[in-house]
């Protein structure tokens, strides 16, 4: 798990050095059209494009017959009917080409979600750090050390959560920070990543110890703890804006991905 | 090229004409400063201290400025607005008498029901009309100066929720409710065993229970207008102590945030849905932790109506209130916002209070400083309730916390007169001043002293509100509010006993009594003066006007249980609350001030020629009904 991660980071990392510079909301749309394209170029290598064509055709032969034959029940309720079955046929031969796109797609969402989803923390701003402990934590013992870097204040003593075995602590940074926060506890130390500041960055928020957890929270390796499952920090939600309203990243990403495919689909002889 | 200069100064003129358009103020300029309960007396001590007050009164002028009868708050502004008395724009008191039922009813704003709604299920969906509106006669000044292509801002204005439609930027003040739909209820959460208090004024006691170190607290809000049920929303803020630190973390709806023993949380917004996941209206509140240990005691604000999405209208136009708070963070929005009565009920420390009250005013200077920045031509108002609340709080005891607010105040003023320059008339008003409140008189209960009032079982006396055990058919009058006398009127009130040609004598003869009373523990009287509305207002819209309004003298005031009609044993009593300053006493008791960068012409100006001093200065002619004369 933790090699698919670094290799889908490290490609998405090579890119936004190039999209860094750019507003966020022009890398995404990049990145989004890029990925329509591929999903395009997919889609036609792995779907059977010649019973496609054909499907599409019945599928107008069927409506041009509900037009024409508008006063016919008969032989429109049977239009209808071959409708329905060479949608099906359609959404069947589809299912192919998903199948082979969905779980890259959805690898590549969950890491697209550290650029865009989250934002850094912002300077001055208080920010909350929580760790969840292993079931044989005792909430009245003394609570785990945290070490901020130097730019980092932690603002008061942590909280032990006794219900939900979490410690969470109160941080502000008041300077960019790209830097780890140290946790030490029983002799043993971890580290979770955290980054404050205005420029877009990849922003991981959780680092688990579970295997299967970081397919869901990629970006930092998997935690070796004894005492810790993960170690979350509240980012802010990124704010991207188009003419001044609010958008979610992922819709955006959804319409220009479709459209960049609907646009190319004539070019590289793709039937979608 | 030639075409292309003709459509430069095509555009050019087009441009010009629209810029005209926008404001025919010309370049004049005028800026107002409501500075509420700021008292002359207090002023002329402390000038050392304030030394923007202090320029002005040396480089331009300072008076008295003479206030309405009652002078409470409302009344007054409701005067500043229209250039009216309140027998002109018909408001006398915070609360009115609906005379059916003889119960309190806001005196500044009423709700309508819709009159067309759907039904789906438990929903009631609202198809045309409902809504808000303000009961105040007349015109507010600054639509009679849009109507004239004038801009103003007017920023906290009391006694006008919902805003009076226009195009100026404006911003609701005192009157405007919280998300409950009061004038601010608080709630105080605790697990400790000797709170045994459910209901305090102005906020409610909630027991809580610790589980595992975890307490789920249920933040109240509006009650529901889309069920037909009308049940209360509210939502859920879920509270983890430490084991053994002063600390705690608060989870709700997605959101974390810590807090130390001592410490107020910033602004929590929150989200109560009507219909799931088709509407829902939107909060802020704010979260104090008193204490952790051995017992939580948590404070939470009222719910104030969030600015960057109002449920109710607080602004004109409706997003002036979310560019505001886009550009200057949230900020309180309840008319009311310093909490005197968690001070009052003892919840809050004298110093928590100061606190909390510093925190109102934080606010609003940041956004006062933010408008009168942007702040360009026609007119600027901008409203500060500190002093007054704080007044009511530190009055006459505590001079320097007290002063500490006037400083802040001062150097807001400051800032005011810098930006008006030579050319800009600045007037610093207040709506009146101050007087100690040592002893509370329940009028009510001079009342049946008297014989005015009976009730049905005379052992029955006591805190108990809204006339519950009097017997209206042998009471002649009764009191609510805090300055105003009712006849029991035969046709308005409902079983009223005193025939309209009685009237006047009743009146008469309690007018004589309600002066002759005087305090047994002094000998002193204890009121100044009565006012027949007849000849006090020059207005005649006194539908909803006491029939006698009670002029105190200065330490004396309404109790509190007069004000929501309770009959104590006592007539007269110390107070020992916490609230020892007010100005709800005979009109000349506490007056306010008026300053200004210019001469005035007046000698014993009124606070309704403010509004006839603004309207002259941008050649408005006045509306019919204006009583005020220009100042300048």
């Amino acid at each position: 798990m933790e090699m698919l991660n670094w290799f889908i980071d490290s490609i998405l990392l090579v890119v936004h050095v190039f999209l860094s510079f750019a507003p966020r909301l022009v890398g995404l749309t990049i990145v989004a059209a890029s990925i329509g394209a591929g999903m395009l170029w997919v889609f036609g290598r792995t779907s059977d494009q010649e019973r496609m064509k054909q499907v599409k055709r019945r599928v107008q032969a069927s409506l041009l017959e509900l037009r024409v034959f508008v006063d016919e029940p008969a032989i429109s309720l049977r239009a209808q009917g071959r409708l329905i079955a060479a949608n099906l046929n359609y959404l069947a031969l589809a299912l192919r080409p998903m199948l082979w796109m969905g779980v890259p797609i959805a690898l590549l969402l969950i890491h697209l979600e550290a650029f865009y989803e989250r934002a850094p923390l912002a300077l001055a701003e208080p920010a909350l750090v929580t760790m969840r402990m292993t079931a044989d934590w005792i909430p009245s013992a003394p609570p785990p050390v945290l070490i901020a870097p130097s730019n980092v204040t932690i603002l008061g003593p942590p909280v032990r959560v006794a219900a939900s075995r979490e410690v969470s602590w109160r941080i502000l940074p008041y300077s960019p920070v790209s830097d780890r926060l140290l946790f030490r506890y029983n002799g043993q130390e971890v580290a979770k990543w955290l980054e404050a500041g205005d420029r877009q960055r990849y922003v991981t928020g959780r680092r688990v110890r579970s295997r299967w957890e970081t397919i869901l929270s990629p970006g930092e390796t998997r935690m070796r703890s004894d005492f810790a499952e993960w170690i979350d920090v509240r980012y802010p939600s990124a704010d991207l804006r188009i003419f001044g309203f609010h958008v979610n990243w992922l819709a955006w990403f959804l319409i220009v991905s479709m459209a960049t495919a609907l646009l190319l689909k004539k070019r590289l002889g793709v039937v979608l | 090229m030639r075409a292309g200069v003709a459509c430069f100064a095509v555009a050019l003129l087009l441009t010009s004409a629209c810029a005209n358009h926008a404001t025919r103020a010309a370049g004049k300029r005028m800026i107002v400063l409501g500075i509420d309960g700021m008292d002359p007396v207090f002023v002329e001590t402390h000038f050392a201290d304030l030394p923007n007050l202090n320029f002005l009164r040396q480089r331009g002028s300072f008076r008295r400025l003479a206030t309405t009868i009652p002078p409470q708050s409302p009344v007054a502004w409701s005067s500043v607005i229209t250039g009216m008395d309140p027998g002109g724009h018909g408001i006398f008191d915070f609360v009115h008498r609906n005379p059916a039922t003889r119960m309190p009813v806001s005196s500044m704003a009423e709700t309508t029901e819709p009159t067309r709604s759907l039904g789906i299920g438990p929903y009631l969906i609202p198809l045309s009309g409902g809504g808000v509106r303000s009961l105040r006669a007349g015109r507010a000044f600054w639509q009679m100066l849009d109507e004239h292509g004038i801009r103003s801002s007017i920023i906290r204005m009391p006694a006008n929720f919902p805003p009076a439609e226009c195009e100026a930027d404006s911003l609701a003040g005192m009157g405007t409710p919280d998300m409950t739909g009061s004038f601010g209820t608080f709630s105080f959460y605790t697990d400790d065993p000797a709170e045994k208090r459910e209901k305090v004024p102005g906020g409610q006691i909630v027991r809580v229970t610790l589980r595992n170190g975890r307490a789920e607290l249920a933040i109240a809000g509006p009650p529901n207008q889309m069920r037909r049920d009308r049940h209360s929303t509210s939502v859920g803020l879920t509270v983890s102590v430490d084991p053994t630190a002063q600390t705690a973390r608060f989870d709700t709806q997605g959101r974390q945030f810590i807090l130390q023993q001592g410490e107020w949380s910033e602004w929590v917004r929150t989200e109560y849905s009507l219909i799931p996941h088709v509407n829902s209206v939107r909060g802020i509140f704010r979260v104090y932790l008193q204490q952790v240990h051995p017992y939580l005691r948590i404070y939470v604000s009222p719910v104030n109506i969030d600015p960057e999405d109002p449920a109710l209208p607080i602004s004109t136009p409706r997003d002036y209130s979310r560019n505001l708070a886009t550009a200057v963070g949230p900020f309180y929005t309840q008319g009311i916002a310093e909490e005197t009565s968690a001070f009052r009920a003892g919840i809050l420390s004298k110093s928590e209070f100061l606190v909390q009250s510093r925190k109102v005013l934080t606010d609003n200077l940041k956004m006062f400083r933010f408008e009168l920045d942007r702040f360009q031509d026609g007119l600027f108002f901008y409203y500060f309730s500190s002093v007054d609340q704080n007044s009511h709080m530190l009055w006459g005891r505590y001079d320097s916390d007290l002063l500490e607010i006037y400083r802040d105040v001062d150097r807001a003023i400051g800032q005011a007169v810098a930006k008006a320059g030579t050319d800009t008339p600045l007037l610093v008003i207040s709506d009146h001043g101050f007087a100690p409140f040592n002893r509370a008189v329940h009028l009510n209960s001079f009342l049946m002293r008297e014989g005015f009032l009976t009730l049905d079982d005379p052992t029955k006396t006591g805190d108990e509100e809204l006339f519950t055990h009097v017997d209206w058919s042998k009471t002649v009058a009764y009191a609510i509010g805090l300055n105003g006398v009712y006849v029991n009127l035969e046709g308005r009130e409902a079983g009223g006993v005193v025939p309209e040609a009685d009237k006047r004598l009743v009146l008469e003869r309690l007018a004589r009594r309600l002066v002759e009373f005087k305090d047994p523990e002094t000998g002193k009287r204890v009121i100044e003066r009565v006012y027949f509305p007849e000849e006090a207002f020059q207005g005649r819209n006194l539908k909803y006007s006491p029939d006698l309004l009670v002029g105190f003298r200065r330490g004396y005031r309404a109790s509190w249980q007069t004000a929501l009609g309770a009959v104590p044993p006592e007539v007269l009593e110390d107070n020992t609350q916490a609230w020892i300053g007010d100005h709800c006493m005979a009109a000349d008791q506490v007056p306010g001030v008026l300053f200004s960068n210019r001469p005035l012409r007046t000698a014993g100006p009124h606070l309704w020629d403010i509004t006839a001093s603004i309207l002259g200065e941008f050649g408005v002619p006045k509306a019919n009904g204006m009583i005020g004369q220009s100042v300048f």
